[in-house]
């Protein structure tokens, strides 16, 4: 346990005591890297039931996505028990007073990697295929609830136009967070605005931010647990299935979706897990969409930076080098002269 | 003074990667190391082109201008003969940096005139865009 987490550490075990009614003690606090929308930590407590591991997520001072923690955990509340795993919800607390900002905690799934880079390791070697298979698989699934049986429209909103809704909302953000002109984006946002696809009869829960580094998988092949929905939504089903495949999550690797499989596959196993024919018009329009959206993240995560408090990496790094890798997708997918150097056609 | 920046800070990242990040006891710290190493490789890369890519682009950019007639996006053509003929205040990159801003402005606003009006200047900005980026490109390995 790193002494500069120790305080943190006591003053949450503290308060789980007081709120479970046990008395507990701080056994370790390790901060996991990687959590650019909140500051995520790696607990372990031991009571009169034994050792448990926690996870805890406190709001940061600044963000790489501007989120609700509220609706973010209601999320998990209403998909925890269905057949996508995610961590157990276990405490929202608002109350800033108790560790200085507003936080969550879940329980911890050991064992497991999010890394796709460990695929090429024991003992995750050899998992690639069944790993996508149940990376799309499941996605499939999610598209195939309805949100309403899920409980989520009690506090999300059901859009009538979803593509016309998040473009909106992305195109905004980069309206207000960007530094200097941005050539590239504002072609494909007109490109975005004069092609926008009718309105699609299905409405599903969208993740969001569903990709390569943000699902749990285990030694076995299976996905244990899919994280961060802070982005979750109410929208189109080609939403995730276009963000899960944008060039970005399997960089430099062009082929394989998220360094898993190839696209069209991960497209068949999304199809038969969904039961969604997959419109390769309106899908075309997701795909660019999607590399809009990345870009929109980048370049607020370069304002945070800039002009916010918090000077983390990941917030540079999303700022300054995925900025310049989702340029250059984006272009390569507008540019009728593109030569498709870092991103496949269309789809 | 260092002569090469660019040299110095390529050299700090991998000292970075591989002295001190391995020294590091937690994986927060380890991963931090690698993403700053990673922001040092491009600070290298940047800072020695920096002035020379953005005057690139405003060369182009007013070369392409010059091209143009009045009838092309009205709205600018004023902005557009007046930005063709100027110069940075200096070369400090910031001063480079607020005319490429100023020309990449009016490049926005010619691109989407082009999209709904001329399909070669349409091709012809995507080409220019295009080697922007390039010039922009980071190659972090």
């Amino acid at each position: 346990m790193h002494p500069a987490l120790a305080p943190l550490g006591e003053r949450f075990v503290a308060y789980l005591s007081d709120r479970w009614q046990e008395p507990l003690t701080l056994t370790g606090i390790e901060q996991i890297p990687g959590g650019a929308s909140r500051e995520t930590y790696r607990v372990r407590v031991d009571g009169p039931g034994g050792s448990r591991g926690l996870i805890l997520r406190r709001d940061p001072v600044s963000s790489l996505i501007d989120t609700e923690r509220a609706l973010e955990y209601r999320t998990y509340q209403a998909v925890h028990g269905t057949a996508i795993p995610v961590p157990e919800p276990l405490i929202l607390e608002e109350d800033p007073s108790h560790l200085d900002r507003p936080f969550s905690v879940m329980r911890e799934i050991a064992g497991c990697e999010s890394a796709v880079a460990a695929l090429a390791q024991p003992p995750f070697d050899g998992l690639r295929e069944r790993i996508g298979e149940r990376k799309w698989s499941l996605l499939g699934q999610l598209a195939a609830m309805d949100p309403g049986q899920l409980g989520v429209t009690g506090f999300m909103d059901v859009p009538d136009h979803p593509a016309r809704r998040e473009l909106d909302y992305w195109a905004g953000v980069i309206d207000a967070d960007a530094l200097h002109p941005q050539p590239v984006a504002q072609a494909a946002i007109r490109w975005l605005r004069r092609h926008l696809p009718a309105p699609s009869a299905r409405r599903c829960l969208v993740h969001g931010d569903y990709r390569s580094g943000n699902f749990l998988f285990d030694a076995e092949g299976e996905i244990r647990g899919v994280l961060d929905w802070e982005m979750a939504h109410v929208g189109d089903p080609l939403e995730d299935l276009a963000w899960s495949l944008d060039p970005l999550w399997g960089w430099p690797e062009r082929t394989l979706a998220g360094g898993l499989l190839p696209r069209e596959r991960a497209i068949a196993i999304w199809q038969r897990a969904s039961g969604i024919e997959v419109d390769r018009e309106a899908f075309r329009w997701w795909q660019v969409f999607a590399s809009l959206k990345g870009l929109a993240i980048w370049i607020s995560s370069t304002e945070d930076f800039v002009n916010g408090q918090s000077k983390e990496p990941i917030l540079a790094v999303a700022g300054w080098v995925m900025t310049d890798r989702q340029n250059r997708i984006l272009l390569d997918r507008l540019d009728p002269a593109s030569t498709h150097d870092y991103a496949e056609p269309l789809l | 003074m260092i002569p090469q920046p660019s040299r110095a800070l390529a050299d700090l990242a991998g000292k970075l990667v591989n002295d001190i990040a391995p020294e590091t006891s937690s994986t927060y710290a380890a991963a931090n190391t690698g993403m700053i190493a990673m922001l040092l490789g491009a600070l290298a890369q940047d800072a020695e082109r920096a002035v020379a890519s953005r005057m690139d682009d405003i060369d182009e950019m007013q070369r392409l201008f010059t091209t143009l007639g009045r009838d092309c996006d009205p709205d600018n053509a004023e902005a557009r003969t007046r930005y063709v003929g100027r110069q940075p205040a200096s070369l400090r990159l910031g001063d480079v940096d607020a005319l490429h801003q100023d020309g990449m402005a009016l490049l926005i606003a010619v691109h989407a005139w082009a999209e709904d009006h001329d399909p070669d200047l349409d091709r012809s900005i995507w080409r220019l865009l295009h080697r922007h980026t390039e010039r922009n490109r980071l190659d972090l390995g």
